[in-house]
């Protein structure tokens, strides 16, 4: 899943009367979840592909067949049945899979969730050209002859196949998939599994007003002001085993600026005393965890499941040489500190975090790269030589200029002027181009359209395994695919690997390919590894079950308690 | 006896006076600029920063600074200045921008091109405008006037800032469509083009007023009448006498302009990186207010500075022009 923060927002709003619009005040049984974006990036279930929104939605108003656990530390890793009655049964040697959805589950307008509603919700996921953005393990896993358009463009005849592939059988539904997906289960956590009844589709639009299925629905959702959920009397608790809904409202706050936001909660005033907001600023990071300990204790510092790396287009920048000697000039200690030192993370060596554990293996770093993370200048030029007898066009390319695509924010200035700095000692050159709405960045990178030279990338893992990791960022087929690197000559090879992995059933051995195909990575430099991240987290003083849900790197928003007044 | 002298006083306060009345009326309003010594300072300012600003690059070559160079060792584990007072040291005499640890003097004085570049020009252009659009209005009156007139209020009633944020990115496409340079210089052209969309119609406004009161004074109607056509009597009769105005509210428009550059880039809508301009610099500093506020202070201390130095001299221009002015005194 992609990563919500990309920096910090443009700053409309001063900070001094932001201060004195929260002060004074008591506070209700409402949870205040801060932040700068617009809106929520996608809040239809088979588009949502944001980890932080992931689990705000998949807390709070929408359900799947399967979930993890709404529990901290590793307990939250592991996945229970939701809208299932169990994590599903698989058959024919993991190539079929069946759930069996619980009795009394019902929507918001209180009629009764079938398991036709799952096949469509499911359904809608194929329809790319509507339902954009989303995950396409669907797509990829189920067994689904010739093509399918999704349930809008459909023949009756594409309709009958998929309604093969996805049957159903009474409360049983039943998914047919090519090959063996052992971790199937695990697919099924992502909201792409949730169910869309039919009659209240309304395809794009959708996305504004979900039917909500979980114990909150939507009361008011205005783009840039707040989204507002109350209580969905329709959801029943004995339906649900990890759902609490303790507090009886949840309202979102867009459109705040994010040093704003860490004031608010600095402050801890009135109504922030329930917020929560997900990232620290660099500048306030003194300020919180090593000023006050009272401060450092409604915070957190932990390692989220992010990596954050560095995308080349590998159409435009198709000589190695090239891409080595951007990797080599890079002053990756000037980026990490400029983020917040070692409250970025560390350095990455790859694209597969440590925490992924049996598909972690140290790469072989490139040749000349620093292990502190400064430049190698010297090795940085030796490359471009290279490169200049080797692929003159493309050296003339980068000496030319490359087009860095960057969300316009004051760290992502910074992050821009070392780049330029770095560059510029080994001959390259860097063209800045601002792209002026952070919730706009990904949505402007990955049009097919946008002609970048360089765009940055943050992934975690949809669950622990690396098969959500590497031919999501590096096969054509691949969710957020930003390198381009279809042309390369080892793509073919890349690609067969990749499906070799795949189809690995022995996790021990898949696990190896995996470090293997990392390391294929690392060695063509499709992309550039940046860091291991870290994240940083705060919430108001009356806030209970804070925790960072592991596999979201986000909080458990719809279990968040508030701790109320005694009376 | 007392009659005499006072005859006596009478004499030579009339000679004196015949002496004054011998010079023009710029030396006049000169000499009383002269004795305005605050005025005299704030020039003096003006022209400081102008010299900093012309020859930044020899500037920081001779402090041995670079605005553009990052100094990692400067900064913290939090990337945040090293030492008190935001990293000030004998390297970094006002400290060093956290993140980067680039130096925030060499980045003021290159901040300051950027700022007086687009004060400079979006006075030049919003002057030449209004000069002409005034003129025409109030020497045509009737039809034309009323048209302009309408046009000069619907431009003041506009929400002007929204305008331009609204429109930052759409139009610096389109300018950079028709071969613009794209990156700062495209920007650049945005903010005094836009600027001058809206700044035009304070200038016109007065000299439209002087305009009309001066169409009907004696020297015009002579001129009319021994058979001056429109051209002369705008550029002869009516031009020289409306550089007094104008000159204040030029005086009084630059600072102003450089206040809103410094708020466009305060707003992200201002030059790309690694460029320097004191409203990046606001911009990035208020988020530090708590960490390091020193970086804070520098930017806005220089922009006030700047701001309250123009204002004063545009205040001693109107006073030195305007006799009945009452801050004739001062000095």
């Amino acid at each position: 899943m992609k990563m919500r923060r990309i920096g910090v927002a443009v700053g409309f709003v001063l900070v001094a009367s932001t201060l004195t619009a929260s002060c004074g005040g008591g506070y209700d049984n409402t949870i205040n979840i801060l932040t700068n974006g617009e809106q929520i990036a996608h809040l239809d279930p088979q588009r949502n592909y944001t980890g932080d929104d992931l689990a705000f939605a998949g807390s709070t108003i929408q359900r799947s067949l399967t979930t993890y656990k709404f529990q901290a530390g590793d307990a939250g890793s592991e996945i229970t049945g939701d809208l299932a009655t169990d994590t599903g049964t698989s058959s024919n040697g993991g190539k079929v899979w069946a759930f069996t959805l619980k009795d009394g589950l019902k929507y918001e307008d209180g009629s009764v969730i079938t398991c036709a509603d799952v096949a469509y919700g499911v359904s809608r996921s194929f329809a790319t050209d509507v339902i954009t953005d989303g995950p396409s393990y669907a797509m990829t896993y189920l067994d689904v002859k010739g093509e399918y358009p999704g349930p809008y463009k459909a023949t009756a005849a594409q309709q009958a196949a998929y309604d093969k592939a996805v049957t159903c059988d009474g409360n049983t539904i039943t998914f047919n998939l090519k090959s063996t997906v052992a971790d199937f289960n695990y697919t099924t956590t992502l909201l792409t599994f949730s169910p869309v009844p039919k009659a209240k589709d309304t395809g794009e639009k959708y996305d504004m007003h979900p039917i909500s299925s979980g114990p909150y629905k939507i009361e008011s959702y205005e783009v840039g002001k707040a989204l507002v959920l109350v209580r969905n009397d329709q959801w029943d608790i004995a339906t649900d085993t990890e759902r609490k809904a303790y507090a009886d409202k949840i309202v979102y706050h867009f459109g705040l600026e994010e040093s704003a936001m860490d004031e608010r909660l600095i402050a801890d005033s009135g109504q922030d005393k329930t917020a929560v907001t997900a990232g620290i600023l660099p500048e306030s990071l003194k300020t919180v965890f090593e000023g006050d300990k009272a401060l450092a204790k409604r915070a957190v510092n932990y390692y989220d499941p992010f990596v954050g790396y560095t995308n080349l287009n590998v159409k435009n920048l198709s000589c190695l040489d090239v891409r080595k000697a951007i990797y080599l000039a890079l002053d990756r200690e000037a980026l990490r500190k400029a983020g917040g030192g070692s409250y970025t993370g560390d350095f990455a060596d790859g694209f597969i975090k440590p925490l992924m554990k049996i598909d972690y293996k140290k790469p072989t770093q490139l040749a000349g790269l620093n292990e502190d993370g400064s430049p190698n200048v010297e090795a940085a030029k030796a490359a471009m030589a290279a490169a200049e007898t080797k692929c003159p066009e493309v050296a003339a390319h980068a000496k030319d200029g490359l087009k860095f695509y960057y969300p316009d924010t004051e760290i992502w200035k910074k992050a821009l002027a070392i780049w330029i700095d770095s560059m510029g000692k080994a001959g390259i050159k860097i063209k800045p181009e601002a792209v002026g709405d952070p919730a706009q960045y990904w949505p402007t990178v990955m049009n097919p359209e946008t002609d970048y030279d360089i765009v940055r990338g943050g992934w975690a893992p949809d669950w622990a395994n690396a098969s959500t990791v590497i031919p999501e960022l590096f096969t054509t087929g691949g969710g957020f695919n930003l390198t381009r690197n279809a042309s390369d000559p080892d793509y073919k090879t890349f690609e067969t690997k990749v499906n070799d992995a795949r189809n690995t059933l022995d996790r021990t051995a898949q696990g190896v390919k995996w470090q293997e195909l990392n390391q294929f990575v690392v060695d063509r430099l499709w992309a550039l590894p940046g860091t291991f991240t870290r994240m940083q987290s705060m919430w108001g003083s009356k806030i209970e079950n804070s925790f960072q849900w592991g596999p979201f790197g986000a909080f458990c928003y719809g279990n968040l308690k508030v701790q109320l007044e005694k009376k | 006896m007392g009659t005499a002298m006072s005859l006596d006083e009478d004499l030579i306060t009339t000679s004196q006076q015949v002496s004054v009345e011998s010079k023009s009326p710029r030396e006049l309003a000169i000499a009383r600029f002269q004795r305005d010594r605050l005025a005299k300072w704030a020039l003096f300012v003006i022209v400081f920063y102008l010299v900093v600003a012309i020859f930044a690059p020899l500037i920081c070559s001779l402090l041995g600074i670079s605005p553009y160079a990052l100094d990692g060792k400067a900064l913290n584990d939090f990337g945040l200045p090293k030492g008190s007072f935001g990293g000030i040291s004998g390297a970094h005499w006002l400290g060093v921008e956290p993140g980067t640890g680039r130096d925030i003097l060499a980045r003021l004085i290159y901040g300051a091109r950027i700022s007086m570049l687009v004060g400079f020009l979006a006075t030049l252009v919003t002057t030449a405008i209004g000069i002409i659009v005034g003129v025409v209005s109030g020497y045509k009156r009737g039809m034309v006037d009323a048209v302009i007139g309408r046009i000069t209020d619907l431009t003041l009633a506009f929400p002007s800032l929204l305008l331009m944020i609204a429109l930052t990115r759409p139009i610096i496409q389109r300018l950079e469509s028709f071969g613009i340079p794209e990156g700062n210089t495209s920007r650049i052209v945005y903010i005094i083009l836009i600027l001058g969309v809206f700044g035009w119609v304070y200038v016109a406004r007065i000299v439209r007023g002087q305009t009309l009161s001066l169409r009907e004074r004696e020297f015009v109607e002579a001129a009319r009448a021994s058979g001056a056509g429109t051209w002369r009597i705008v550029f002869k009769e009516l031009m020289p006498n409306l550089w007094a105005p104008v000159i204040v509210t030029v005086t009084l428009a630059i600072p102003g302009y450089v206040a809103t550059e410094s708020t466009l880039s305060f707003l992200g809508l201002g030059m790309l990186p690694p460029t320097a301009s004191w409203g990046a610099m606001l911009g990035d500093s208020v988020r530090y207010y708590r960490a390091d506020p020193t970086y804070l202070f520098i930017p806005g201390i220089a922009l006030i500075v700047l701001v309250l130095a123009f204002n004063v001299v545009g205040d001693a221009v109107r006073d030195a022009l305007d006799p009945k002015g009452d801050r004739q005194n001062i000095a």
